[in-house]
């Protein structure tokens, strides 16, 4: 009998959780990204890097299944192929404000196809709020809280499903700086002791220095990926933004 | 008055009853296409659906076609208003954001070729211009009993599935990303609410008009995003609302001799100004 959690991977194949092979991404006839090689592995913490319009936010897009690659394949696990342990957070929240919702109900909305108790909700949605800081505000009314709380509540909608991969695309945009330290820490932690695996989209150099297992670098539609000790270069970061860390 | 509607009741209960259940089955339609917002679509949807039927009278007006019994039938007729709607819904999801035109300008280009093309297929035609200005203008004298049971039908199984699936169905309006991301299938979803707004809308345009048809899909939705906290309470309000208006405005149109479907919509906008300003004025107090 098979006694692993629902998406729990199997032991023995375990060596990824989401790969891409070769893949060519084009926006209408212009192509963004070529030849892409990405394999992201149970409990990593990869920094996709690089200057605006490289092709970062396309590739999530192709990663969630909403950009079909011109070649090249995107695998999914197979113990996670239903998806119901990603998690997404955009860079902001563009929904329409004309629709009321409160903040229970907006993180609730992400558990669509998930069937479980109300009290398993209730603490999930507890438990997701107060990792974001935000404790106690079910009750209020999404809009009016601030850019940034929205972008926190849009995190905790993420973790609320118990995520093994949570794709993030400039999560920490609209935070102050203590919101957004406190963020990064508690996604640090849930990679450690949980082994929670994260792509995250930024363009903070310095924070991908203090938390990437691994850096995938876009620059001119190639991608450099690896082990971030390989990948945060002098000599690639020159390539790729013209300075080097020592610069910074 | 309430005595005056109810001795009315056996002459026109068809209409009352397919008036009532078609607003609620639009105003619940109506609190998604406000959530996708999609509000100048569905008016192009509706427009679509009067080309529909002025192509179906065109037809039945071209020798030798008008001689087949069958195209002059109100179900031939009901057919090409429900296919040129869900055509239309189908053809403008398929066309969004892939254009260089933008969805709102190919969705503006499709109501106006379906407003001029209806008139114009029908401007020669000895009832076909009266046709189309009862379409426009809406109303609900004559609806049958099968109108009753298919709007109730449409009503109830929309209620159902909304029920059953109002988070996913939610989530994939506002935020497919975030819904493709946790494997929600979005093409599959996206063809089937085109294909139900467009059947919605071509029926209810058939029965009832545009101005009835497109009223309560915006206008109810509107009240209830304006009263309610959540959205999922907006399926619950809206067709209330739809259903309390259309209630009032056919009372009132009765006894006052007015044209029921306009005294509904007119009710309803009323309805969008007063809860706007009691909103306003309570979020200052």
């Amino acid at each position: 009998m098979d006694s692993r959690r629902p998406g729990q991977l199997p032991p023995s194949d375990s060596a990824f959780l989401i790969r891409a092979r070769g893949v060519r991404l084009d926006y209408g006839a212009q192509t963004v990204l070529d030849s892409v090689d990405l394999q992201v592995g149970a409990g990593e913490f990869w920094f996709l890097l690089g200057r605006n319009g490289t092709g970062k936010s396309t590739f999530l897009k192709a990663l969630l299944g909403l950009v079909k690659p011109r070649s090249g394949c995107i695998v999914v696990h197979p113990a996670l192929a239903q998806r119901e342990r990603f998690g997404f957070v955009p860079q902001n929240s563009v929904f329409n404000p004309a629709l009321p919702t409160t903040v229970r109900e907006f993180v609730l909305l992400a558990m669509a196809g998930l069937s479980m108790g109300r009290k398993e909700e209730s603490r999930r949605l507890g438990a997701a709020l107060a990792s974001v800081g935000l404790q106690g505000t079910e009750r209020r009314d999404y809009w009016s809280l601030s850019d940034g709380q929205r972008q926190r509540v849009l995190v905790a909608r993420a973790l609320a499903r118990n995520p093994r991969l949570l794709i993030m695309d400039e999560p920490t945009n609209g935070l102050d700086v203590a919101c957004e330290a406190a963020l990064l820490e508690h996604l640090a932690t849930l990679n450690r002791e949980e082994a929670l695996s994260l792509l995250f989209v930024s363009h903070n150099l310095a924070t991908a220095t203090r938390y990437a297992t691994h850096v995938a670098l876009f620059h001119e539609r190639r991608v450099t990926a690896g082990r971030a000790s390989h990948i945060l270069t002098s000599a690639n970061l020159k390539h790729v933004y013209g300075f080097s860390l020592d610069e910074t | 008055m309430i005595q005056s509607f109810l001795d009315s009741w056996a002459l026109f209960h068809n209409t009352y009853l397919a008036g009532w259940l078609s607003g609620i089955l639009l105003a619940m339609v109506g609190v998604l296409v406000l959530a996708r917002e999609q509000i100048f679509l569905s008016a192009a949807v509706a427009q679509a659906s009067s080309l529909g039927i002025a192509l179906g009278m065109w037809a039945g007006g071209q020798e030798p076609l008008a001689r087949l019994d069958w195209l002059h039938s109100d179900a031939f007729l009901s057919a090409m208003a429900v296919g040129l709607a869900v055509a239309t819904a189908l053809t403008a999801r398929s066309t969004n954001g892939g254009n260089r035109l933008g969805a709102e300008a190919i969705t503006g280009w499709i109501f106006l070729a379906a407003a001029s093309s209806s008139t114009l297929l029908l401007a020669h035609s000895p009832h076909g211009t009266e046709e189309i200005n009862r379409l426009l203008s809406s109303s609900l004298i004559g609806a049958s009993a099968a109108d009753v049971w298919l709007f109730g039908g449409l009503a109830g199984a929309t209620a159902l599935t909304l029920i059953r699936y109002h988070r996913a169905i939610l989530l994939m309006a506002m935020d497919p990303p975030m819904a493709a991301a946790i494997g929600l299938r979005l093409r599959p979803w996206s063809i089937l609410t085109a294909a139900w707004l467009g059947l919605v809308i071509g029926l209810a345009m058939r029965s009832t008009g545009m101005l009835f048809t497109f009223g309560c899909l915006v206008l109810p939705a509107l009240v209830a995003g304006l009263v309610c906290r959540e959205l999922r309470a907006m399926f619950v309000i809206a067709p209330l609302a739809a259903c309390l208006a259309a209630g009032l405005g056919f009372v009132i149109a009765n006894e006052y001799d007015y044209p029921p479907a306009q005294m509904t919509v007119a009710l309803l906008c009323a309805g969008v100004i007063v809860i706007g300003l009691m909103r306003r004025l309570l979020e200052r107090i």
